[in-house]
This record gives C-alpha cells, sequence and structure tokens, in this order.
C-alpha cells in the first residue's frame, strides 16, 4: 500500500496549486515605470519596466501588485501601470492564451498615435508642441517625492488633525 | 497515534477552485469574444472564439487606451498653448510638480501613460486646466489667491479628479469615437494608409475641439465639477492636506470679477458659493504645518 504524502509534500503541492491559482500575465500599460522594492511610489526602483513588458502577478496589497518579469526579477508594480489582465491560461487552454494575446497586441500599438500626431501637425503648424515637450521632461524622483512628503509630515508622515 | 487527514480534500477544494477560477477565465473570454465586430464569424465556443481575426469593439470614452488618452492629451495641451503664454520659472515650476506628483500617488490614478505634469500660464485671470493624459495648467493669477501649500494641493488634486475621472474623454462625441474605433478597427499593417490616416486625423482634430470647447470656452459639467471636487476632498485626506484649503480658495471667488465674466474661472466653472456649500460637510481638516507654507512661499516669493 502506498505511503500517504509527508505533511511537506503536501504543503508543496497545495502550494503548487494556489500559485497556479494565482498566476496571472498583466501588461505594462504606461509608457516606463518601475518595478519597486516595496508596494510604495518612494521604493528604490529594481528595473525600468516600458510598454508592452509582459509580468507574471504572485501577489497583491493595497493596490499594488507583486510580480516577476520574464527576467525572473520580482518586486511591486501599482495596479494602475498595468492592463489586459489576462489569465495566465496556459493551464486551462493554451489556444485561448494566444488568443488574448493576440487581441492584446491588436490593440497596444493602435489608435491615435504619434503617426495622427505628426498627420495633426501638419496641419495645424501655428500649434506648437515645444512647450508640451518641455513639461514632460519634468520629474520628480522617488528620493524627492519622499523627501517632499517627509519634510512636509504629509501621508504615512502625517501631522495631526 | 494522530490520523493523517487525506491529501485529497485539501486538493479537492484547490482544484474545484481552480476550476471555477478557470471557467470565470473562459465566460470573460467568451464574453469578451461575443463583442467582435460585424462580419466576423460570431464566436460558438471559448475555443472557437480565439480566432486571431476577432476584434474587441470599443465604443466609449471608457475604451481609449492610455496611449490614446496621451496623444489626445498631448494635443490638448499643444492648444491651450497656443492661447497663453507659459510663465516660465524654473524653481516654481519644479515645486509646483513635486506637490502634483504627490498629490497624484494618493489619487484614484496614480500611474497614467507619461506621469502628471503642471506648467504655470502667464495670466491674470484665475484659472486651472486639465488635459486628458495630465497635461495640467494653473494661471498666475490663480497661485496668487493660494495663501498656502495645502490650498494650492486642494486645487490640484481637483485638477487630478478630472484627469482621474476621464471628464476630458466624456467630452469627445461618442459617434466621432465609434467612427474612429471602426477605422482603427479595420487597419492591418503597422501604419495606416494615406486614406484611413486622412480620416482619422479629421476624426482626432474634431475630438480634440470637443475637448476644447469643454476645457476651455464652456467648462466641464456642473456634475463633473463637483465630482472633482469631491475626489479633490478624498485624496487631501489620504494625504493628510487640509480639505479646507478648497473652501478657502472657492471664498476667494464669491463676488469676484478676476479674470472677467467671459474667461476664465467664471466661464467655466459653477458657482463658488454652490460648491462651497456642496464639499462643505465633506472635508477633513488636518493641521497645515509650518513646513509646508514655509516651502510654499519660498517658491512662490517671486511670482509677479
Amino acid at each position: 500500500m502506498k505511503q500517504p504524502l509527508r505533511p511537506a509534500a503536501r504543503a508543496a503541492l497545495c502550494a503548487a496549486c494556489v500559485v497556479l491559482l494565482l498566476a496571472e500575465t498583466v501588461v505594462v500599460n504606461v509608457q516606463t515605470t518601475a518595478l519597486r522594492k516595496e508596494p510604495k511610489f518612494y521604493a528604490p526602483a529594481l528595473v525600468v519596466l516600458k510598454a508592452g513588458d509582459r509580468l507574471e502577478a504572485i501577489g497583491s496589497q493595497d493596490g499594488w501588485l507583486r510580480v516577476r518579469t520574464a527576467a525572473g526579477a520580482v518586486g511591486w508594480v501599482h495596479d494602475s501601470a498595468v492592463g489586459s489582465r489576462a489569465f495566465a491560461l496556459a493551464a486551462v487552454d493554451k489556444s485561448l492564451q494566444t488568443k488574448a494575446s493576440a487581441d492584446e497586441v491588436a490593440l497596444a500599438g493602435k489608435g491615435f498615435d504619434k503617426q495622427v500626431e505628426d498627420s495633426f501637425k501638419a496641419r495645424n503648424r501655428t500649434i506648437s508642441f515645444v512647450w508640451v515637450d518641455r513639461m514632460l521632461k519634468i520629474k520628480t524622483s522617488s528620493a524627492e517625492l519622499e523627501r517632499f512628503l517627509r519634510e512636509g509630515k504629509l501621508a504615512e508622515f502625517g501631522g495631526g488633525r | 497515534m494522530r490520523r493523517r487527514r487525506p491529501i485529497l480534500v485539501p486538493l479537492v477544494v484547490v482544484l474545484a477552485v481552480l476550476a471555477a477560477t478557470s471557467c470565470a477565465a473562459l465566460d470573460t473570454i467568451q464574453q469578451e469574444a461575443g463583442k467582435v465586430e460585424t462580419g466576423v464569424t460570431k464566436a460558438t465556443s471559448a475555443t472557437a472564439s480565439a480566432t486571431k481575426t476577432a476584434r474587441f469593439v470599443r465604443k466609449t470614452f471608457g475604451d481609449i487606451s492610455e496611449e490614446e488618452e496621451y496623444y489626445i492629451g498631448r494635443s490638448v495641451a499643444a492648444m491651450i498653448l497656443s492661447r497663453y503664454k507659459v510663465y516660465a520659472n524654473d524653481a516654481l515650476t519644479r515645486y509646483l510638480n513635486g506637490v502634483c506628483a504627490a498629490v497624484a500617488v494618493y489619487s484614484d490614478r496614480p500611474e497614467i501613460f507619461a506621469g502628471y505634469h503642471v506648467l504655470v500660464l502667464d495670466s491674470a485671470e484665475v484659472n486651472a486646466l486639465a488635459a486628458p493624459g495630465g497635461f495640467i495648467f494653473l494661471t498666475r493669477g490663480l497661485l496668487k489667491r493660494c495663501q498656502d501649500e495645502d490650498t494650492l494641493a486642494d486645487i490640484l488634486a481637483h485638477e487630478i479628479g478630472h484627469v482621474c475621472a476621464k471628464h476630458g474623454l466624456q467630452a469627445i462625441k461618442k459617434s466621432r469615437l465609434v467612427d474612429a474605433f471602426r477605422i482603427i478597427g479595420e487597419k492591418a499593417a503597422d501604419r495606416y494608409g494615406p486614406s484611413e490616416l486622412a480620416q482619422l486625423t479629421d476624426l482626432f482634430e474634431d475630438a480634440l475641439a470637443d475637448i476644447a470647447e469643454k476645457l476651455i470656452e464652456r467648462g466641464y459639467d456642473r456634475k463633473h465639477e463637483y465630482e472633482a471636487d469631491e475626489l479633490a476632498t478624498v485624496y487631501a485626506a489620504r494625504m493628510r492636506y487640509d480639505g479646507g484649503g478648497l473652501i478657502d480658495f472657492l471664498g476667494t471667488m464669491v463676488d469676484s470679477d478676476a479674470g472677467g465674466a467671459d474667461r476664465g474661472w467664471f466661464a467655466t466653472h459653477p458657482k463658488p458659493e454652490d460648491r462651497i456649500k456642496r464639499v462643505q460637510g465633506k472635508v477633513k481638516v488636518f493641521r497645515r504645518e509650518k513646513a509646508r507654507t514655509n516651502r510654499f512661499k519660498a517658491a512662490l516669493a517671486g511670482l509677479k
């Protein structure tokens, strides 16, 4: 007669099932974002992520997703930076995964895009984009954000009522 | 001897949940696949729906992607900047962008395609404008009415609220979006051909005109202004900024003729006394920390 599985093996098997349950693919839908060490916007960035990068979601906490990149890096991204939450359907039906991916790809680079903007610019030469491009270059780093919040006694560094 | 629970029970539970989740996923995909465009064979099963020719039908402003919102916002911002001169003051601009970035983090859309950005418009009129995609503009005249950082943050939270709730995109007439999405959906190549590009540019220009009319000329619908006020009180409270700053600012606008009757704030916003009445019971009061007021005064010291 077969021996019952040891508790450790049981736990591992259950954990594997749970991981399979939670496995979800998300796609970065902002120009760039950071894979962060902790679920906070001022936490150090581990890797820079770009639009279209696919991530495996392995957990969540207060609007943040714990994810694994294709290269194996693990960290946190904010929920608002990702979209198209196609379930990782590999375990269920490979063809469906293909379908979801095909649609995401079909929509990803289409619509009102740079080509349309260039066409608009050609028709409206008096409208200047110089300041638009200039304002987009203004960035607030994670360290500056933390200092701003801390010095201003804001949010989790907050003052009294 | 302790009796071992068979693995079967937890395993069955987990597999049942897995099956349910998978079914939910299948249902979702079936529902989405049901939204295929006319002319594409409607799927009868989930697997059959896994055709690469299927397209989701996009119909409303909610279906505009982050990247499209960014491109729409860029052009709306350029249109605003063709009407106003920029007040170029690097230190002030950096400070305002710092406040904006911090408020955005505690909003409902902390991350948008290219982030939130603020510029000061060199105008004595009192006005604030938020284009889709996070392009925010404050006039010099408005800044002069702010007493401290809490007031400024509340105003920025109101503008960020417009972006989060996509009020600008909601100004686009639905028929334009339906036409644009149809052309976009038909595109097979990487780039648009001359004919479809011309049609799409027409629709893009019309969409920009819809937004500009609301944003610059007539103002967002009253319900959107009230909604942005409510969102501002929520975001301010999350940050522990004093929501009373919004009421202080609106109070300065009562019986004021700043900006003239036909342009700026008064042309584009509901009566300040109505807005005060609506948000009064909703704001959370926090101590206005001296450190915040000091850095605010330092940043605005040279403002003309």
